[in-house]
């Protein structure tokens, strides 16, 4: 479903040039809950944002579901993204003037669907992350484990086939950070999305199905978990 | 469309704190334009109304030679009994004042003035009952009264009344010359000081009875010029031109100059003036458009990752675009109405009550024909150019600023802060 092959990327700050992931090859199925870990510069968050469609690679190609991402102008990307992919970020960034619901059917509304489906279809989604009652709430008004619950059910309401989550639980405590990830790990499997997602931190590496490791941009370790 | 809409609503109501500084800003920069518009516009309104109400009156009937050779004030180009001429106006039912016009040296001695002097100035000689009706220069008297017919006494403007030392009563002397070229003295005491809004007049002129000056100068009755007081909403131009071709079968080789021709050195002077006003209000322009952009600016740069977030989640440029273009369009409406309103408002009062500003300017001359209060005047097209460009710049700048942002990569958006 989603095939990295030999992809590298550099970024340049003035004259120094820095390799963030270098020949990084990776093939990942349908409803795979895998997560990229590695030390602060390895290269986790620029693996998420290739896969993600938000940079392109320098040289390599991402495939997923067999077609190259390289093929796909700006605005294919943005329709892509609006209907295959999920974003669940560090910093939850919710829109801060919307309300929980505003903040989850927003991506609906961005898909022409009916606004009755639009509005079942978020509580609900709301209701699975655990947040009924608190649909009217601004993000401010959440505590941070709520707000990235609301980041969860944005990212899956339009039941996207990929959710990539770049640290998810690194501004939580550990306990909110353990029961984020149970509920991903749910949803995971009662919706067969694939779920990538970034860490440093052992106790979510535990969570994860497949753990890939990356080092100085390279893979060095993927292995597959039995829970 | 709904849903990008709603979204520019929500930030707009949701970010009311934000929403209220960068209208406010906006506000005061339009307002001020406003408000000096109107200052300005009003100055130039006045200037034009104490022109004809003090100096040019509506038009004027001149000797056809006279014109020429205006600056040296010759009682040789003369209009001859001008009885008639004025009984034809009065037909056409136009009030005419008849003056004469000539440069005399007025002779100061000391005791009761503080010191022996001399200064060349211009004496216009009025019909105290005819005058009235085109000009409005007995309002203005502040000591002492009007002239009577036949008195040997002078009008004097309080200005050149403080510089002399002079007060109701003191004598003086013009020693000036005859129509015939002979010279002439005439000695005459201040009946009344005026202070007239129009500073030209107030500092360099001196009014006579009319039949006095032709009695001194050997007129015979003979007239410089007559002015008229046409109807404020007329075409001076095209009404002067008539009046020139029917007055001309009463008495040929006259003409009639609009007030316009009359005072084409101030309008040039005005014209240049108005440069510098455009400047003026081009530099308020411009510091509400800078101050507008800062603002924006500002407003679009601290959203950067929740524009990044928005490009993640698929949201087209365009989109993002467009929802940032209606919020600054919002902020924009508001910004003006409010800037409207406070342009509306501070126009009501130098509209009202004006500015005193003969603390600052006292004497001086600063172009304008307008001395001591300045009133504002109302300029529905300025309100209505400010109104429109705060929102165009509103959204313009937005569009610049949105464009930026939108030039980084969404994973670099992502990581601003």
């Amino acid at each position: 479903m989603i095939k990295i092959d030999k992809v590298s990327r550099n970024y340049r700050t003035g004259e120094i040039v820095v390799q963030a992931l270098v020949d990084v090859s990776l093939e990942a199925e349908q409803g795979e809950f895998l997560s990229i870990a590695g030390p602060s510069g390895s290269g986790k968050t620029t693996l998420l944002n290739l896969v993600g469609c938000i940079d392109r690679p320098d040289s390599g190609e991402i495939f997923i579901d067999g077609e190259p991402v390289s093929a796909r102008n700006k605005k294919e990307l943005a329709m892509f993204r609006r209907e295959k992919l999920g974003f669940v970020f560090q910093t939850f960034n919710l829109i801060p003037v919307l309300t929980a619901y505003e903040n989850v059917s927003f991506v609906l509304s961005l898909l022409d669907i009916r606004e009755s489906e639009v509005k079942a279809r978020s509580m609900a989604m709301l209701a699975e992350v655990g947040l009924d009652g608190k649909e009217n709430v601004l993000p401010g008004r959440l505590s941070g484990g709520q707000q990235q619950r609301v980041a969860i059910a944005r990212a899956l309401v339009k039941d996207p086939r990929i959710v990539l989550a770049d640290e998810p639980t690194a501004n939580l405590d550990s306990k909110t950070g353990e029961d984020t990830l149970k509920l991903m790990e749910r949803l995971n499997e009662k919706h067969n999305t694939t779920f990538i997602f970034s860490t440093h931190d052992p106790m979510v590496m535990d969570f994860a199905h497949r753990l890939v490791s990356l080092h100085d941009g390279r893979v060095i370790s993927d292995e597959r978990r039995t829970k | 469309m709904k849903f990008l809409l709603s979204l520019a609503w929500k930030n707009l109501s949701r970010y009311r704190k934000r929403t209220i500084i960068t209208a406010a800003a906006l506000a005061v920069g339009l307002g001020t334009y406003i408000f000096m518009d109107s200052w300005l516009r009003g100055a130039e309104k006045e200037s034009e109304r104490n022109l004809v109400w003090y100096e040019t009156s509506s038009a004027r009937v001149l000797d056809d030679e006279y014109w020429e050779q205006r600056d040296r004030l010759p009682l040789k180009y003369t209009i001859e009994e001008p009885e008639a001429l004025l009984e034809k106006l009065a037909e056409k039912q136009i009030p005419a004042a008849p003056r004469i016009v000539f440069s005399g040296e007025l002779i100061l001695r000391k005791d009761p003035f503080p010191e022996d002097g001399s200064l060349t100035l211009r004496v216009l000689a009025v019909d105290p009952k005819k005058d009235d009706t085109v000009f409005r220069l007995r309002e203005t008297i502040e000591e002492g009264r009007y002239l009577e017919p036949g008195e040997e006494k002078i009008l004097i403007g309080a200005w050149l009344a403080r510089d002399l030392g002079a007060e109701v009563g003191y004598p003086l002397t013009i020693v000036t010359r005859t129509r015939n070229g002979y010279y002439q003295t005439v000695d005459v005491e201040i009946a009344g000081i005026f202070n007239c809004p129009n500073p030209a007049i107030n500092k360099g002129t001196v009014f006579i009875p009319l039949d006095t000056a032709d009695r001194y100068l050997e007129m015979n009755g003979a007239v410089t010029e007559i002015n008229l007081l046409l109807p404020e909403r007329a075409d001076a131009d095209v009404l002067t031109a008539t009046l020139e071709s029917e007055l001309a079968e009463v008495r040929p080789g006259l003409e009639v100059k609009s007030w316009r021709d009359l005072a084409q050195d101030y309008l040039a002077f005005a014209g240049m003036k108005k440069s510098a006003t455009n400047i003026i209000l081009l530099l308020v322009f411009i510091i509400a458009a800078v101050g507008i952009s800062n603002t924006m600016i500002m407003a679009i740069n601290e959203r950067t990752k929740e524009l990044g977030m928005m490009r993640a989640l698929g949201m087209k440029d365009s989109e993002i675009r467009l929802a940032f273009l209606l919020e600054a369009g919002g902020i924009g409406f508001i910004g003006a109405v409010m800037g409207v309103v406070l342009g509306v408002g501070l126009s009501y009062w130098i509209v009202t009550w004006g500015v005193d500003m003969s603390g600052l300017i006292g004497d001086m001359d600063i172009g304008y024909r307008v001395h001591g209060l300045f009133r504002g005047a109302w300029h529905p097209e300025a309100m209505v150019t400010a109104f429109i460009f705060g929102i165009v710049l509103t959204v313009f700048v937005a569009f610049l600023s949105t464009g930026r942002a939108l030039r980084r990569g969404i994973a670099d958006s992502l990581r601003y802060s």
